[in-house]
């Protein structure tokens, strides 16, 4: 914690963005920077990091993925802040699970630091721990100071929360909610002032991993939460995840050639949703980044 | 104990279906499959489920539970009964139903089948005439996937399978590893090729149903991204799954970032990428992808590149780059040694806590 000047405390943490938030999802990036000090967090950004692997380095070459994440754990850890903080459920997930093998084996730290020796990181001493921003802000003071900072309020806009896997399963490598009846996003949303609707798929896959190499898979498993949202009278739907998000935003267009029918489901990122009910402007939120326009659907907010 | 159960009964010959509610009482120790005896004996003898062993080793009495699939011999009903909830209880997804809670294996043991589950001569046996043995670190790389019982709750949820219901799926897959990962076997690249066609290893959609799932830890993806480090180490890359993979590795090592906009013609070849050129024109409009892609390059990636350089040179390639890692993980589930046992029962997607008699109870008092 340390004490701005307005007195308010904040807790600083490591900014993990990857890759999405640092090009074809920078509006995430906007929207997380202007909202964190709204609800108590200083983001301290990494510089000298990559991309966690995204499962895909986990997939092809395990022993590299762990090391690379080691190296991302050990910057962080480098900063002094005890929290990574990560805006993407695949970049949650892979540095978590990184962090728990780390963290549950002295021996293969031992290895992997000597390795990062070699190379010229720093030692990873394993006192990180990575935090998704939606846990962040779901409860204790993150979320008592999200209530404050919501003064403007989404006034009933009806919310599909869509979770994704990553942030949900394992459970074991997670740690944070029963991921067969989550409840984080419903919380902030309503703390917004918005309402949660509920469907079946919420906590199902969006079809991003495999969508360039299966696309037609991928499709079959994307329209669900698309039609499903739609089906339960949402306005918009958030998601705490970039990938989740450039499926359900970017392929729904194709989802509508194929179909032939017309979803218009406008996708919001958390910080984003969170950053309407704070007030934040398009200057930071960049809706016009997005293919489905979310904006018609929150004019009518202004009335 | 006092239960409620709420049951959807079907049957494929009428086509009819009904979610029936059940009121019993059952000992306090009863598992979801004590409680379905007790019904079937004293109320509706009619109820259709499978089972066997009643404990947990023959893989019989899959079925979920509220949405989830459960082996029903393992899962114990006090807990709810004293939340007074009354949980849905139905046949397992991904399957055609047969009747009530039984399901048709059919496709699920043809996709067993399809693997190849059994071991192929043609490795090199002992000059000796001994037995052969294999060393704790190589039995290691199987011993998860060894666990599998094949009762399908993996597959019950698996999101890929929903969609695309040829695909392998997490059980075969998993199966398929546990003997891509033994010694003794001696087709490993021609089983390799097998699982990397269309619906296989590269089908796995990642959702994570399959671990969270699994009655016995056995990980199906786990396995399957075993399978995937085995396929890329031997050169079985031809796959677009693995040609997507291995572009990850490849902007690691140059960028650092992942180079997004390559991605899609680095996986489809740039020649079926061409027919992308329409949407990836929808994308540039709104920023996503750049016209030119001029690299993103991380600060200091040399690290990166060095360290790829570093632990090839290591002996921990394929799957032995997972196996290193799950010792950690198990402790996620089993605890490590310092923690208490409320502790551990209390952790996220722990074990139930086995039910001790009072009378035990009284006695250690």
């Amino acid at each position: 914690m340390s004490t701005t000047e307005t007195g308010a405390t904040s807790k600083r943490v490591a900014y993990y963005k990857g890759c999405l938030a640092s090009l074809s999802a920078k509006e995430l990036d906007t929207s997380t920077q202007a909202l964190a000090p709204l609800v108590g967090i200083e983001l301290v950004e990494l510089e000298s990091v990559t991309c966690c692997g995204a499962g895909d380095i986990h997939e092809a070459e395990p022993d590299y993925y762990v090391h690379l994440n080691a190296r991302i754990l050990a910057y962080a850890e480098a900063t002094g802040c005890d929290t990574l903080l990560t805006v993407c459920n695949v970049c949650t997930l892979n540095l978590r699970q990184a962090n728990h093998m780390l963290q549950g084996d002295s021996g293969l730290l031992a290895r992997v630091n000597e390795n990062l020796a070699t190379v010229g990181v720093p030692p990873y001493s394993g006192t990180v721990e990575v935090r998704h921003l939606l846990w962040e802000i779901a409860e204790g003071e993150g979320y008592e100071k999200l209530k404050r900072a919501a003064h403007k309020g989404l006034k009933g806009l009806k919310v599909a929360p869509f979770y994704g896997c990553q942030i949900l399963r394992p459970s074991k490598i997670m740690g944070f909610e029963d991921p067969d009846r989550p409840w984080s996003l419903e919380r902030i949303i309503q703390a917004c002032g918005g309402e949660a609707i509920d469907y079946p798929a919420k906590i199902k896959c969006c079809g991003f991993p495999i969508i360039a190499a299966r696309e037609e898979t991928a499709m079959g498993e994307l329209i669900q939460p698309v039609e499903q949202a739609l089906e339960a009278g949402a306005d918009v739907m958030v998601t705490p995840c970039p990938l989740c998000h450039l499926s359900l935003d970017a392929w729904q267009q194709k989802l509508e050639a194929s179909t032939g029918r017309s979803f218009n489901l406008p996708i919001l990122h958390l910080a984003q949703l969170v950053g309407v009910a704070a007030g934040l402007d398009e200057a930071e939120l960049k809706f016009k980044r997005h293919i489905v326009d979310p904006r018609p659907a929150l004019e009518r907010l202004e009335v | 104990m006092q239960l409620g159960l709420k049951i959807w009964r079907y049957d494929s010959a009428t086509g009819e279906r009904e979610l029936r509610e059940y009121e019993l009482e059952a000992p306090d120790e009863a598992t979801l499959l004590d409680c379905l005896d007790i019904l079937k004996d004293k109320q509706d003898g009619s109820l259709a489920y499978r089972k066997s062993c009643r404990m947990m080793i023959c893989g019989s009495c899959g079925m979920r539970m509220d949405g989830a699939a459960v082996l029903a011999c393992k899962t114990r009903m006090y807990d709810i009964a004293q939340e007074g909830r009354v949980p849905v209880i139905s046949a397992m997804g991904n399957l055609p139903i047969v009747k009530d809670l039984v399901v048709d294996m059919d496709p699920f043991w043809d996709k067993f089948k399809a693997m190849w589950p059994w071991l192929q001569p043609g490795y090199d046996r002992p000059e000796d005439g001994r037995e052969y043995r294999i060393s704790q670190e190589r039995m290691n790389v199987v011993h998860k996937e060894a666990l599998c019982i094949n009762c399908g709750c993996c597959v019950s949820e698996c999101n890929a399978m929903e969609s695309d219901p040829e695909f392998l799926g997490p059980q075969a897959l998993a199966k398929g590893m546990r003997f891509v990962g033994d010694p003794r076997d001696g087709a490993t690249v021609e089983r390799l090729e097998r699982y990397s066609q269309e619906h296989g290893i590269w089908d796995c959609t990642r959702c994570y149903f399959c671990n969270e799932r699994c009655p016995k830890g056995v990980d199906p993806r786990d396995a399957i991204a075993k399978l995937g480090a085995e396929s890329i180490r031997l050169g079985i890359d031809r796959d677009m799954g693995a040609k997507h993979a291995k572009w990850f590795v490849r902007s690691a090592e140059t960028t650092g970032w992942l180079r997004e906009e390559e991605l899609i013609p680095k996986t489809q070849g740039y020649a079926s990428a061409i027919k992308q050129l329409k949407f990836g024109a929808s994308l540039a409009k709104h920023g996503k992808v750049r016209p030119v892609p001029v690299p993103h390059t991380a600060k200091d990636v040399g690290e990166a590149r060095n360290l790829r350089k570093l632990v090839r040179e290591q002996d921990r390639q394929g799957a032995l780059g997972h196996v290193q890692g799950e010792k950690a993980l198990e402790r996620l589930t089993h605890g490590h040694i310092d923690a208490s046992l409320e502790e551990i029962y209390a952790r996220p997607g722990a074990a139930p806590r086995p039910w001790l008699p009072e009378v035990e109870e009284e006695a250690k008092a």
